[in-house]
Formats: C-alpha cells, structure tokens, sequence
C-alpha cells in the first residue's frame, strides 16, 4: 500500500517534470528572451510572494485542512504596514506588527479548527472575508505609497548580483520547508494527521498542537509574503493581494498535494509553482490575454487531476484481464 | 498556435529591421548616441531646421500601447487612432495592443511593463492604473532601453516615465466638472457626489484633486461636494455605488463620474430607478454610450475629448521618441502628422514630469450629442 503511494508520488512527479521540460523546451524554442536569465528572475520575480505562500499551504493541506484567508491575510499585513506609518510608526516596527497580526489570525482560524472542531473551509472563508474587511477599514478606499527608500530598495532592486532579496528568502525557506516537511518529526506528524486523525491521536500525535502550528505558520508566511509584496508594489490598497489565493491552492494542488490531506511532497509542489510561472510567462510573452492564461492553466489543474486517475482506472481494469480499454493508454501517453 | 505565430511575426520584425538598417539612410548621423546601440533603425533620425523635428516613416519600431485594461471603448478607439498613426509612419513592425483584464488590472499591468523589455518592445505606451506601484517595473524598463511613453493616465510622481500625453489640461478638467455641476443644478446649487474609476487611476485623482480646488471659487459657494466613492470602471460595482450614493445622500442633485464607465453605469441605475427627475449624471462619457440618456434628462450635460486623437498623437509622439527624432526633453517641438505641431513642457499639474499637451475637450448636450454620436 504505501510502496503503491510511493510509486504514483513518483509518477507524478515524473510527470510534472516532464509537462516542465515540455513548456521550457517548447517556448524557449518559440519565444525569444524566454531563456534570458533576466527574464526567468523576472518571471519568478512577479509571483514570489505566491511562491512563498504556497511553501505554507502545502503543510495545511498536508494535514487534511485549508486555508482561504491567506490572501486576506497578506493583504492585511500589507496595510498595516502602510497605515502605521501614517500614524507615525517606523516602518521597521510595522513589520513586526504586520507579523504579529498574522500569527494572531493564523491562531485564530486554527483555534476554531482545532480545539472547537468547525471545519477549516467555513472558519477560513469567514477569516477571508474578516480579515479583508479589516483591511478595507484601515484605509479605506486610498492608496498608500510614499515608503523609505530602503525598504522600497529591498523589494524592488537586485540585492546579490541579479536577485532580490524576496527570491532569496524564497530560497532559503524552500530548504527549511523541505527538511521540515519530509525529514522531521513534525513533517510527519503533518502526514500522519492528515491522512487519519484518529490514527493520530491513538499513536500518540497532538492533533490540535500539530493543526494550530501549521494554521500560525500559514499566518505568519503570508503576512511576510505581504510585507515583501508592499516593498515590491512601493504601494498598497485595501484589495491589495486580492484572490490570490485561488493561484496558491491551485499550485499546491497541481504538485500532487491531496485536497484530502496526508499526501504530496513538496518536490512535487516546487516543480508545480516552476510549471504554472513558466507556462504564465511563456503565454504572457506571446502576448496571451489573462483570460487564456487562465484558462491553459485551469486545463492543466484538470488533467492534472484526471490522468493519474484515468490511468489508475485503466491499469486496474487492464489487470481484470480486459484488452477493450487498452485503447485508452495511447490516448494518455500522446498528452 | 499562439505561439508559434509569435515566433513567426517577431522572425519577420527581425528581417525587417535587418533590412532597414541595411537599406535605410544609414549614413545619417545618430541623434542620440545612447540609443544608438539598442537599435540600428535609430539612427536614421531626423530632426528640420526651425527646431520643429518631423518623424521619419518607414522604421521598425516595436511598440505596445497597454490601456488600464480592454474591453471598453474609449480604449479601443486610441487603439484606432494609433493604428492610422502606425499606418502613416508605415512601421514595419505591428503594433500590440494588449493590457489585462479589469479585475487585475494593477498586477497585470505591473507584469506587461516588466515582460517589455524581454519581449523586445522599444516603447511602451501606458494608461497607467497602477499609481506609482508602476513605477520600479517601468523604471526597469527604461534601464533595459525601453521608452515609457504614459497617455490618458500618467504615473504620478513621473518616475520611469520618459513623457506624458495628456488628453486635456488636468487643472482645467476641475473648472470643467465644477461648471458643469453648476449649470445643471441651476444658481441655487446643492449637493453632489464623485463616482470614480479606482483609486489608483492617476488622472481621476488629479481630476477630483482639481475639482476640489476649483469648487474654493465662490462661485461655486452653493456646488457641494458631499462624497468620492468608486466603482473600480466595473460597469455592476459602478452601478450599486451610484444607486448606494442616492440611499445615502436623499437630497443628491448629482453624481459626477469622471470615468465613462461610472457615468453609463450611473444614468442607467438613475434612469432604471426612475430618479432622474431628482438626480442627473454628469462627468467624462462617450456620446455613443450616453446619447439616449442625454435626450432622456438623466445625464443632460458631458464632456469628453477624442480618445482616437488621443491614440494618434501618442503613437506619433512615442514613434518619434523612439527614433530618436526627439529626446523627451522640456522646450522641444514636433510635428504629429493631421494634428500639427506640440512642444513638450513640464507638467504643471504634477510635481514632476514632462508632458505633451492635447486638448481641447468637447462638452456634450442634447443639442450636439447624436450628432457625435452616430
């Protein structure tokens, strides 16, 4: 059973790096500039507070939850920066309190989840839409830009030969992430409650401890990524960050992550935040519209989705001893 | 498909300019040294005797003009206007016109301005919905050799940001909205209310900014200005907001939508809620769009300039600056093709900034609506 599990992670791995290879060779050959370095910096550049964000969803989903707010979180965080400020407060100390504040709302969904037991979907979509509400009530309907040149600096210029600092935070808590969630204690617990609670709580896992630390950590990385989207920007508003938490689950989804929890790795959730960017920035380069670069990437979360299933459904057919369905293989392997 | 047919036209802008460096007037000196290099088409630049430079047709310049966002009008009819400019200057290279979808509007335009320069466009020519958020990718732009042209929109503190072709004078557009606002609410004045485009479109801020300081006047003692929402030019938001103001304020005269979207949007939800005996719409429209609520009462006076010169004169001006026939610098004059000559000069209405002027605005009424309209 788990040499099984082991081997479809592995496939689709395999098959995630293989749809990447596709794309890269495909529009390296057909659009100029795609392989330039500045522009891979810039294509991940434009995304990497996602990017970050999705290093956090994947422990959440892992554990068999979901986290709808982290969106309304960032955009949160990103305010609260900007309007402290105003109020006269260093942006420094902004910061620490932006981080604060998403740790506070990360604890506050996993307190509702964990202890009392509601389901994350509906504590979650409460926090998306309270914590964008909190946002909107800080500034309203303005704009508030006007911040130290160091820290628009930080976001907006290369900080170690042609990478900023966001692409390197990206890198370093993609290693903690990886060793956290495939070689530590706690990273198996996160699999463990997610595949079965109640396993769980019988071998001696703390469920709520391990739920409320994954919520916090989703609080606390999407405030960060806020604050970083703000020094990228140079300026906010309340609907900043608004519905990008349908790109993040997508990514984590579309890296083999289960939406059932207690599966995926985050090998898989990398090489799906470097197909979905790549593909975005190949369409965007040849001048596709948003709307067909939403719709190519919607296709690929379908197929991504169905073709493991289909070839499941074939093999296990195929093992009966049917020949009909052979047919099917073909069809699969053309994609 | 798609990209493919990328590969092939952007293979053939590339034979194109191959053949124009090597068939064009490649004697004549380089106007602007540092440009020199980006392209060997600049260097066929002209600039005449009696300091009015003209363009040179002919060249290869790949350009985009990114509107805030597509699928409205007024957008649509620049891009017309850019196309006959495209057409006169007989450029090889076709003109892009892309720009991203209302709802992510801020994002995407951030992420055409930053693909720019890899795309390989030497100009871009932006309606810029971002505020100053724009203003490190286009700053970027302009390091990588892409001119950053912003038309009907500018990026408010000018940073990245070689020139702007302003429709109108934005100080004006105040006294303008202020007259109108007067005229339809009769000497005794009233209350009135702005329904805006988003809060990071540039050149309504400056609009409402000028407003405010138009309204100090006394003549305007009895105009009062009770509240700005906004409707983010999103035809439903627009809409509820317009219908949210007359809730709010019973004794509203008028809502004043200097947006063409927020104005279409506000006479439909005045005349769907059979208000508009109580409340007129005024502000920037189309007359195609607005012509039946004219007749009707609901939004009896508009105004509003030629958005198709508009395009044409900021695809002139762009070309020109790309070729190097201007530099962008204050004091210089040219020659854009039907629409005569402009001098560039600092923008008085921002702090910073270069700025082509265009004018005049027209204002709209049942006497000359349908007229414009057909």
């Amino acid at each position: 059973m788990a040499r099984d599990i082991f081997r479809r992670l592995v496939r689709w791995e395999g098959l995630l790096l293989a749809i990447l290879a596709v794309i890269v060779v495909v529009t390296g050959i057909a659009v100029p500039g795609y392989l330039n370095p500045q522009n891979q910096i810039n294509l991940l550049e434009l995304s990497i507070e996602k990017a970050i964000v999705v290093l956090a969803m994947t422990f959440v989903i892992v554990s068999g939850e979901i986290d709808l707010s982290i969106a309304s979180v960032m955009g949160l965080s990103a305010v609260l920066v900007a309007w402290l400020k105003e109020q006269g407060v260093p942006v420094e100390v902004g910061i620490i309190a932006a981080l604060l504040v998403g740790a506070l709302c990360g604890l506050f969904n996993g307190y509702w989840v964990a202890v009392i037991g509601l389901p994350s979907l509906a504590v979650t979509l409460a926090g998306l839409i309270g914590y964008r509400g909190a946002a909107l009530l800080l500034v309203g309907d303005r704009s508030i830009g006007g911040f130290p040149e160091w820290f628009n600096r930080l976001g907006q210029q290369p900080l170690l030969g042609p990478f900023p600092l966001a692409l390197m935070v990206f890198a370093v808590l993609l290693v903690g992430a990886t060793v956290l969630l495939q070689f530590s204690g706690f990273g198996r617990y996160a699999y463990v409650v997610g595949s079965s609670p109640e396993v769980a709580r019988f071998s001696g896992v703390r469920v709520r401890r391990v739920k409320l630390a994954v919520f916090a950590m989703s609080g606390v990385v999407s405030a960060f990524a806020g604050v970083l989207l703000l020094a990228r920007l140079g300026a906010v508003r309340g609907s900043t960050a608004e519905g990008f938490e349908l790109d993040i689950i997508t990514m984590v989804l579309l890296g083999g992550v289960s939406i059932f929890g207690g599966s995926g790795t985050m090998a898989g959730v990398i090489l799906s935040i470097l197909v979905v960017l790549n593909l975005r920035n190949g369409l965007a380069l040849a001048n596709a519209t948003g709307n067909t670069q939403a719709g190519v990437i919607g296709a690929l979360l379908i197929l991504s989705v169905l073709v493991p299933n289909l070839v499941a459904a074939a093999r296990s057919r195929l093992g009966r001893g049917g020949s009909a369905e052979a047919a099917v293989i073909p069809k699969l392997s053309d994609l | 498909m798609r990209i493919k047919h990328s590969t092939s036209l952007s293979l053939l802008a590339g034979l194109a300019l191959v053949a124009s460096a090597c068939g064009g007037p490649a004697a004549a000196p380089s106007q602007s040294p540092t440009q020199a290099a980006a392209t060997p088409t600049q260097a066929a630049a002209t600039a005449t005797a009696g300091g009015v430079a003209k363009a040179t047709p002919g060249q290869s310049v790949k350009m985009m003009l990114l509107p805030k966002f597509l699928g409205i009008l007024p957008f649509a009819q620049a891009n017309k206007g850019a196309g006959d400019a495209a057409a006169e200057l007989k450029n090889s290279t076709a003109l892009a016109f892309v720009g991203p979808t209302a709802d992510n509007s801020v994002q995407g335009q951030i992420e055409f301005m930053t693909n720019a320069a890899t795309q390989g466009y030497k100009v871009v020519m932006i309606s810029n919905n971002a505020g100053d958020q724009i203003a490190p990718a286009a700053t970027a732009a302009q390091a990588a050799g892409v001119k950053v042209v912003a038309w009907d929109s500018p990026i408010p503190s000018a940073k990245g940001e070689n020139l702007f072709v302003a429709q109108v004078d934005f100080n004006e557009m105040g006294k303008v909205m202020a007259d109108m606002a007067l005229s339809i609410m009769g000497a005794d004045g009233g209350k009135f209310a702005i329904l805006s485009a988003s809060p990071d479109a540039a050149n309504q801020n400056a609009w409402i900014k000028a407003l405010n300081d138009a309204l100090k006047d006394p003549k305007y003692a009895k105009v009062q200005l009770v509240d700005t929402v906004y409707g983010n030019d999103q035809s439903e938001r627009s809409y509820t907001q317009a219908q949210a103001l007359v809730a709010k304020y019973p004794d509203l005269k008028v809502i004043m939508a200097p947006t063409t979207v927020g104005i279409a949007a506000a006479a439909k939800a005045m005349q769907d809620g059979k208000m508009c005996d109580k409340v007129k719409v005024s502000g920037l429209g189309l007359p195609s769009e607005m012509v039946s609520y004219t007749i009707n009462g609901c939004a009896p006076q508009f105004a509003l300039w030629s958005f198709v010169d508009l395009g044409y004169l900021t695809y002139y001006t762009s070309y020109m600056l790309a070729t190097g026939a201007i530099k962008g610098t204050e004091g210089e004059q040219f020659e854009a093709g039907r629409m005569g000559t402009f001098k560039i000069t600092k923008d008085p209405t921002r702090s910073a900034g270069l700025r082509v002027l265009m004018g005049p605005f027209k204002i709209y009424d049942k006497t000359n609506v349908e007229a414009e309209a057909k």
